[in-house]
């Protein structure tokens, strides 16, 4: 064994010297040039395997979490599988540890583990992370459907980054537990116990965390999605030096299962046809003379297609989007007349209820 | 190695040389294809359009629906752009589409190709960005392919990569990826990695037609899109802005398999096409269109490329003789609906004899008299009741018929303007003069028998009325009980009168399970009715299955499956799911659905009716206030006697 180990330890140190130079004289390679199977041996024992509370009735109790830090600081994603006082963590070669949650931070759907231990690989959060598009090759390493059990590591599917796009709960379409930009992923990456687990460029570079399983609302597709580590990043470290304290977002004050009302199409002089079933399109009933509508132009038969850049594809969309915005602010209104769209441009009236 | 380095250091520092340089090329090739996938969708990304919709139906089929927001591509620069049909199936009010320059325009729809599933529409824009299109013959098994899309809140399409895997599927309308298919790229294109597109992202199913079938496939692995080339072959047609609709001829072939099978006419459609065209069961298709064809699946494929309108070929073998026919195909055969002339043959003695004339009947309209002998039919001569019963349903309603008749031995002609089978029994109908002559010696059983079936081991009761002569033949009620609950008793009390009075035979299998019927029981079934008729002489023409309530659906699989024995079904409280089969004028089947007014599936029993009307069966459909106890009201089961005493009305 220790004649095993000795050069496994000379190997990482010549392989770093020898890769370098290489580099230095092979201008077309990027300093991080590995393949694909390189780039997973390097990042598998950097994935850990968490067992933790559930088990029960359609609540599995396994998840995946990756390391950051050689003390063993896990990140992972907040879950009822760290309802209980522990969780077990699994390292790829089977070590086994009880991790407690050090913080979390919800609105990211984020939580950091700790295992007492020392000497780990992991991902170091201090490098910048790479940006990717559409069509970057990506791996994505997870323990789903808790697959890998003991000393083995964690399963890797390989796709590419689908889109780069913003989860937005306020539309309706998603119900996610985190809001903000996302990668989506063309494999399936995000299944049961996948949450937790890492997607990286082919080259074994981290882009972000495996998110939930996640249900669009209006097409009833499954969605793979990947949280980037530039939106956890400042938490974990924070977490992870115990500077953290809860932040409260701007998004966080009004909730979001109770949209606001501020305005409506009264307040701007237009008069709607009645809300009758669930994607009423938003047409103009007729225009209160002398009002804003009025003076702009809105005529009656208007199809009221966007406020703002936000398609309203029903009445409903329509109030929830005037319901949002605030005194004062200025939105721009695009409606449908015959084959035209025509654009316009409204201030929000001031309220005397308003304080 | 090992004996030309001599230090350990030395040996490793070389194969790690080795290994870092030959992970290199391995990397580059990613890197490579990885820039070729990015540089391919960006080639397309002009030509790919965010499509928005407003309004429409809130769910199209239970699951899978439409979202607020789909893909398109733009096929002319003059504004047309093409998208998966799948999310106008909600019908929405309002199409907008924005370009790749965020662009902003109203669509309207022009027209859609309901055999690929491609929705065409137009927007008020020119010098618009048309992709490169990838030729389909030069489509591999294996090349890289690219679904692309623009649902998402991003300024560049959506990508999923895979590879072609298969080309030519659902009868040819398809090329198959292994990309990720799914209402996030459905009408976007499928693009080849030099950054031209195949096809266009639609969800199919090789089962079923519609805009959402195969949409349960999304995202499996298993996507489809249908060739760019096909739908630019089409494209004029749909800027005309007619629907293109799949085209069928009127046939079914024999064989199951249809890879396997050789494509010989089973049956042509009575009105269709191919019947027009002059093809017969029996004929072998061996060429379409100039192709010679050794599969039914091949010629499949060649109509999975047609339309409704379009002109195909046929050289079909008909023993030793070749035929070369041309035909158009149609969107639909209208299904055979049956002519009515109203009246009931003598059922006894020689020649079509008028026994009865019904009563509202063209026949009585005509002047048409109880015991006339038809003798012509539009100058084609009538020896029988069968051969006039032919010829009537050759005919439509509607149309006219001159008949020749012989009235107490003079000729007379009458002019007969056919209609359509009345929804209702007549309220009388004599039964026919019963044999007042003793039996003959070896007569069969009459009476209440309660028999087994060998072979089945089990068991059935029979009626057979006291009035039965083995040379009068009897109508006969397949009776098909609820359940556990032979219903033997109230059965027989109710129905003896009318068998008496009617000759009519009732044999009633007996269910084994508490459960009820299930589809193992129908050769039971069949081989208790074959017996029967082995041993009494039966009317081909009268004989029906009778069922209530859980046994109404077995009893019209029955009915349905057996078409050459049985010809109606008395069906009484429960309704029929699915749809109506195709009213065969060879095999014809005639229908009598009843309902209690109290019974919460009255509406549901009335569908069921409506379904098989317009499917042109013959179908009465009653209501009767309230069920006596256990079984049907004595006046419905007069009704069900005089409907089943009529079913051989020409």
């Amino acid at each position: 064994m220790i004649a095993r180990k000795v050069p496994s330890r000379m190997t990482r140190l010549l392989k770093s010297l020898l890769c370098g130079m290489v580099v230095a004289t092979t201008i077309a390679m990027d300093a991080r040039a590995q393949s694909s199977a390189e780039a997973i041996a390097a990042v598998s024992p950097k994935v850990v395997k968490i067992f933790g509370a559930g088990g029960r009735k359609n609540l599995y109790g396994y998840g995946s979490g990756f390391l950051v830090s050689a003390e063993g600081h896990i990140v992972t994603v907040w879950s009822h599988i760290l309802d209980g006082d522990s969780v077990t963590v699994v390292l790829h070669d089977g070590q086994r540890y009880e991790g407690r949650v050090v913080g979390a931070e919800p609105t990211l759907d984020l939580a950091v583990l700790k295992i007492e231990t020392e000497g780990l690989p992991f991902f170091d959060l201090t490098q910048p992370t790479p940006t990717v598009g559409p069509g970057a090759r990506v791996l994505a390493f997870s323990n789903v459907f808790k697959v890998a059990t003991g000393d083995e590591p964690v399963s890797v599917v390989h796709g590419v980054i689908a889109a780069q796009t913003t989860l937005s709960a306020r539309r309706g379409v998603f119900d996610a537990p985190y809001n903000g930009p996302v990668y989506v992923v063309d494999a399936v990456t995000n299944n049961s116990g996948a949450a937790g687990g890492v997607l990286t460029t082919r080259t074994g570079q981290l882009l972000g965390m495996l998110g939930k399983e996640l249900k669009n609302n209006t097409t009833h597709t499954w969605l793979n999605y990947v949280v980037p580590i530039s939106q956890l990043q400042t938490a974990i470290t924070e977490i992870q030096t115990g500077k953290f304290a809860p932040r409260k977002t701007e998004d966080d004050e009004g909730s979001i299962t109770s949209a606001p009302r501020r305005y409506s199409p009264r307040d701007f002089g237009i008069v709607m046809v009645p809300d009758v079933v669930t994607k009423t399109p938003a047409y103009v009933d007729r225009v209160i003379p002398g009002s804003a509508a009025a003076e702009a132009g809105v005529m009656p038969d208007d199809l009221i297609l966007f406020v703002g850049e936000q398609l309203v594809a029903s009445y409903r969309a329509l109030r929830d989007e005037l319901g949002a915005l605030e005194s004062g602010d200025r939105v721009k209104i695009v409606v449908r007349r015959g084959d035209q769209l025509v654009t316009f441009e409204f201030t929000a009236p001031r309220k005397e209820t308003e304080p | 190695m090992k004996s030309v380095i001599t230090s350990t250091t030395t040996a490793i520092l070389l194969l790690l040389a080795t290994a870092c340089v030959n992970a290199a090329p391995d990397a580059k090739l990613e890197a490579l294809e990885e820039q070729a996938f990015k540089e391919a969708a960006a080639i397309v990304a002009p030509s790919i359009v965010r499509i928005e919709t407003v309004g429409g139906l809130d769910q199209v089929s239970p699951g899978l629906t439409a979202g607020g927001t789909t893909s398109g591509v733009i096929v002319s620069p003059d504004g047309y752009v093409a998208s998966s049909a799948f999310h106008f199936a909600a019908k929405p009010t309002s199409i907008l589409v924005t370009l790749a320059d965020s662009r902003r325009f109203p669509a309207r729809l022009v027209s859609t190709d309901r055999q690929r599933m491609i929705t065409l529409m137009k927007i008020d824009a020119d010098g618009l960005p048309v992709p490169r299109m990838a030729p389909r013959d030069g489509f591999k098994v294996g090349q890289w392919s690219l679904a692309l899309g623009r649902t998402f809140d991003s300024d560049q399409p959506s990508v999923s990569i895979g590879i072609v895997s298969a080309i030519n599927r659902i009868w040819g309308k398809a090329v198959q990826t292994d990309a990720k298919v799914s209402p996030v790229n459905y009408g976007g294109p499928l693009v080849d990695v030099q950054g031209r597109v195949m096809g266009i992202l639609v969800p199919l199913s090789p089962q079923s037609n519609g805009e959402t079938a195969g949409v349960e496939w999304y995202d499996s692995g298993i996507g489809f899109a249908v060739p760019l080339e096909d739908t630019l072959a089409v494209l004029d047609r749909m800027k005309a802005g007619d629907d293109l609709l799949p085209g069928v001829f009127g046939v079914t072939f024999q064989g199951r398999d249809s890879a396997g099978s050789a494509p010989v006419l089973d049956r042509v459609r009575f009105a269709s096409p191919a019947e027009k065209a002059g093809l017969k069961k029996g004929d072998r298709i061996i060429a379409v269109d100039g192709r010679p064809v050794q599969f039914v699946a091949e010629l499949r494929s060649v109509l999975g490329r047609k339309y409704a309108g379009d002109e195909i070929a046929f050289t079909a073998q008909r023993g030793e003789q070749k035929l070369d026919v041309k035909l158009t195909l149609v969107e639909k055969i209208p299904p055979f609906d049956p002519a009515y002339f109203g009246i009931l043959p003598q059922r006894q003695g020689e020649g079509a004899v008028v026994r009865i004339v019904l009563p509202d009947s063209p026949a009585e309209r005509a002047g048409v008299k109880a015991k006339d002998t038809v003798t012509t039919w539009n100058n084609e001569p009538v020896t029988t009741a069968r051969e006039l019963a032919e010829r009537v349903s050759r005919q439509r309603p509607g149309e006219t018929a001159t008949v020749m008749v012989q009235r107490e031995g003079k000729p007379e002609t009458l002019t007969v303007k056919l209609g359509s089978f009345p929804e209702t029994v007549p309220a009388q109908l004599s039964a026919d003069a019963l044999s007042t002559e003793a039996p003959a010696g070896d007569a069969a059983k009459t009476g209440r028998l309660s028999e087994s079936l060998e072979g089945h081991d089990r068991k059935y009761w029979m009626y057979v009325p006291e009035s039965y002569r083995k040379d009068r033949p009897a109508g006969l009620m397949v009776f098909l009980h609820p359940g556990a609950d032979s219903m033997e008793a109230a059965v027989l009390g109710i129905w003896k009168p009318e068998c008496e009075r009617r000759g009519l035979i009732i044999v009633a299998p007996q269910c084994d399970r508490p459960a009820g019927w299930s589809p193992n029981d129908l050769e039971f079934v069949q081989d208790c009715v074959a017996k029967v008729k082995e041993t009494y002489t039966i009317a081909e023409q009268r004989v029906f299955a009778h069922a209530i309530d859980t046994a109404v659906p077995f009893a019209a699989v029955y009915t349905f499956r057996n078409k050459a024995t049985v010809r109606g079904a008395a069906l009484t409280g429960a309704s029929l799911r699915g749809n109506a089969p195709e009213n065969d004028p060879d095999e014809r089947l005639q229908f009598h659905l009843s309902a209690s007014l109290a019974d919460k599936q009255v509406n549901a029993i009335k569908a069921t009716a409506d379904m098989l009307k317009k499917a042109r069966f013959p179908t009465v459909y009653t209501t009767f206030a309230q069920a006596t106890e256990g079984y049907l009201p004595g006046l419905m089961v007069e009704e069900i006697a005089r409907w089943a005493d009529a079913l051989d009305r020409i």
